[in-house]
């Protein structure tokens, strides 16, 4: 035993000592690895006349695809037209907000302020900087599969409830979706409990009645809530929840938007029980304030940055059908979309990336 | 020389999706009675124990810590109990406590005769160890997403994913326990000539008790360590409001609901640590 015990102990030293003569090895060699790559950008600066050194520029990237394709749009069009690196960094939304306020996030190209109310002080100290609108004809609200009123003879699905169209409706169906955790009662799936689209749900809830046949309940996070769709999706199951557009689960999977009477600014708020559909929000893109002044150029190009729900669904359609990665899908994009997107840069910049994409 | 070649690819994550899939969509009778199974037995312990009035429950928690460790513990771990009420999360804190006690009994059946058997078949030890392994360092959220898939939202994946968290230490401790069963203990029982059965339960099981008390123990903490993540599929008590004051950077309700956690783990850790020491007490 004690020899096995000793050889062993021998054996590990000898493999600490092979990977720390390793780890020497690739330390040394790795500045000779690099010198080619940091040659190129080196080699082209003095010839943009712009010697000196160009900040990286940093996307938040808060969680959802959409956000996701648009961060990879800008950031192709921003390294190869002018010439700036990019990074993207994850996080949820107040702590990407809290990163472009301190300046360890530069952009954020998809800011949903509806989701996050204490935005607007942010804006008015000047803490950040509001660019634009990115889009404005999202959607969002309670969907059900389009199964569950129509059914779907392909899939031998019957349609179980033909008659559900306004939110109201679903007060005759509360067996349909049951709650397993509390028999008797039906499930709405609403947002993650940190979106204040979350508590706005609850209110409309309780305004349509329907507090008292459902429970209204969270979903924990935004990936949960997708699992949770797209499991039922798969099974064929009938699901009610909150989602909004555009994401790949709304370009992959067919829902239907339940219907509300008109926005009207009089019922949207908590006392008239926001009892309208949402107001297309505003998806405005943000940046570092101290950031957009040094770099005008930057500031430029996302002041003009404007796409629309409707083709950012397309992009991401794209993505799913292809099984492409984000950055596949965006250079499809910028390729598809040439004259979207020639009209925010300077000619210049457009004859560079036209350049990168061939 | 430094980049992996490309041409080799390995897409194995492929096969366990197509595999999630096909669970979900072809076997989703199993899981549902699964589900089902899972979720009577934690309504019923969540209907148990928010029927136990709440200042009889602190009666128990001084009693058990008086007769186990003594006075002053007994009133320490009352003082934190009736803090975590003042605070208010005392209704949080029952439903924290049967996800937590549902996923450490599930553990325990699982996990003890698991450990004997480790503990007698080497081959069996050899393909158990890599499995525990990979339970404790899998990223949470990687078994999530399909155990949302499988089980739905809610208490029922929080369940399963703090059973998977929660179950190596008890299969672990459970192994080295038999395994550390002194030789002429066992010598001696067996010159009686004992069945295996009689020789496991009245001379290795006692003889391996303070040490299984010890797994117990760590499964127990391990299990209250899950519940924030747990909370992200939907799972409410005491998590939720954890996961809540982080999304919103409310401070003070965050500190709140993590004290609350931190209380709430110290009484259960002393308790189950000092029932182990009784064991001990034993030897």
């Amino acid at each position: 035993m004690t020899i096995r015990h000793k050889k062993g102990i021998l054996l590990f030293f000898a493999l600490v000592l092979v990977l720390a003569v390793a780890t020497a090895c690739t330390q040394e060699a790795a500045p000779e690895a690099e010198e080619p790559a940091a040659e190129t950008p080196e080699a082209e600066a003095p010839a943009e006349e712009e010697p000196q050194e160009l900040e990286t520029i940093i996307f938040g990237d808060a969680g959802w695809d959409s956000l996701r394709l648009h961060n990879a749009i800008a950031g192709f069009i921003l390294d190869h037209g002018y010439g700036y690196d990019y990074d993207v960094i994850p996080g949820s939304t107040p702590n990407i907000l809290e990163g472009v306020i301190k300046g360890d996030v530069t952009v954020l190209m998809e800011m949903w302020q509806d989701n996050v109310p204490i935005y607007p002080e942010y804006r008015e100290a000047g803490t950040i900087l509001e660019l634009g609108t990115n889009f404005d004809d999202n959607a969002q609200g309670l969907y059900v599969p389009r199964y569950v009123i129509e059914g779907d003879p392909e899939r031998g699905i019957e349609a179980s409830a033909p008659d559900l169209k306004h939110v109201e409706d679903l007060k005759n169906y509360p067996d349909l979706f049951p709650d397993p955790e509390d028999p008797g009662m039906g499930l709405i799936v609403n947002g993650p409990p940190s979106w204040a689209v979350t508590t706005i749900m609850e209110v409309k809830g309780a305004h349509y009645g329907l507090d008292e046949m459902y429970n209204i309940s969270g979903s924990g996070t935004a990936a949960a809530l997708a699992a949770s769709l797209s499991a039922a999706y798969e099974r064929g199951e009938p699901w009610v929840g909150y989602y909004w557009e555009p994401t790949w689960i709304t370009g992959k999977y067919d829902l239907v938007l339940l219907e509300e009477a008109p926005y009207d600014d009089d019922l949207w708020n908590e006392e008239a029980g926001y009892a309208c559909e949402f107001k297309p929000s505003d998806i405005t893109i943000i940046i570092n304030p101290e950031f957009a002044g040094k770099n005008p150029a930057v500031t430029e190009f996302l002041t003009n940055y404007e796409t629309s729900s409707a083709l950012t669904a397309v992009g991401l359609a794209y993505m799913q059908d292809n099984d492409a990665e984000i950055d596949e899908a965006a250079e499809w994009f910028i390729q598809e979309y040439e004259d979207l997107w020639k009209d925010w840069v300077t000619s210049e910049a457009h004859e560079k990336v036209m350049a990168a994409l061939k | 020389m430094n980049e992996f070649p490309e041409i080799f690819e390995l897409n194995a994550g492929d096969y366990v999706e197509t595999f999630v899939k096909w669970l979900t969509t072809d076997h989703m009778a199993v899981f549902d009675s699964i589900r089902d199974g899972i979720l009577a037995f934690l309504l019923r312990m969540q209907s148990i124990i928010s029927f136990i009035p709440w200042f009889v429950i602190i009666g128990i928690v001084f009693i058990a810590g008086w007769r186990l460790k003594g006075v002053r513990s007994g009133l320490f771990y009352t003082l934190m109990l009736l803090t975590i009420g003042l605070l208010g999360y005392w209704n949080d804190t029952l439903l924290t406590i049967s996800i937590v006690l549902t996923a450490v009994i599930i553990s325990l059946v699982i996990g003890i005769p698991f450990g004997i058997l480790s503990a007698n078949y080497k081959r069996m030890d050899n393909i158990v160890r890599p499995v525990l392994d990979a339970m404790q360092t899998m990223p949470s959220f990687v078994y999530l997403i399909p155990a949302i898939m499988l089980f739905g939202l809610g208490m029922v994946p929080a369940v399963f994913a703090t059973t998977i968290y929660a179950l190596p230490p008890v299969i672990r401790l459970t192994t080295l326990a038999i395994n550390s069963v002194s030789k002429e203990m066992i010598e001696a029982a067996e010159s009686f000539g004992p069945t295996p059965w009689q020789a496991l339960l009245k001379v290795e099981l006692p003889q391996a008790m303070p040490t299984i008390m010890a797994g117990v123990n760590q499964t127990t903490m391990m299990a209250m360590a899950m519940v924030v993540v747990s909370s992200m599929i939907g799972a409410k008590g005491l998590g939720y409001s954890v996961l809540i004051a982080i999304n919103r950077t409310d401070i003070a309700m965050g500190f709140d609901a993590g004290i609350s956690i931190v209380f709430l783990a110290i009484i259960i850790d002393r308790l189950t640590q000092s029932i182990g020491d009784k064991f001990r007490h034993d030897e």
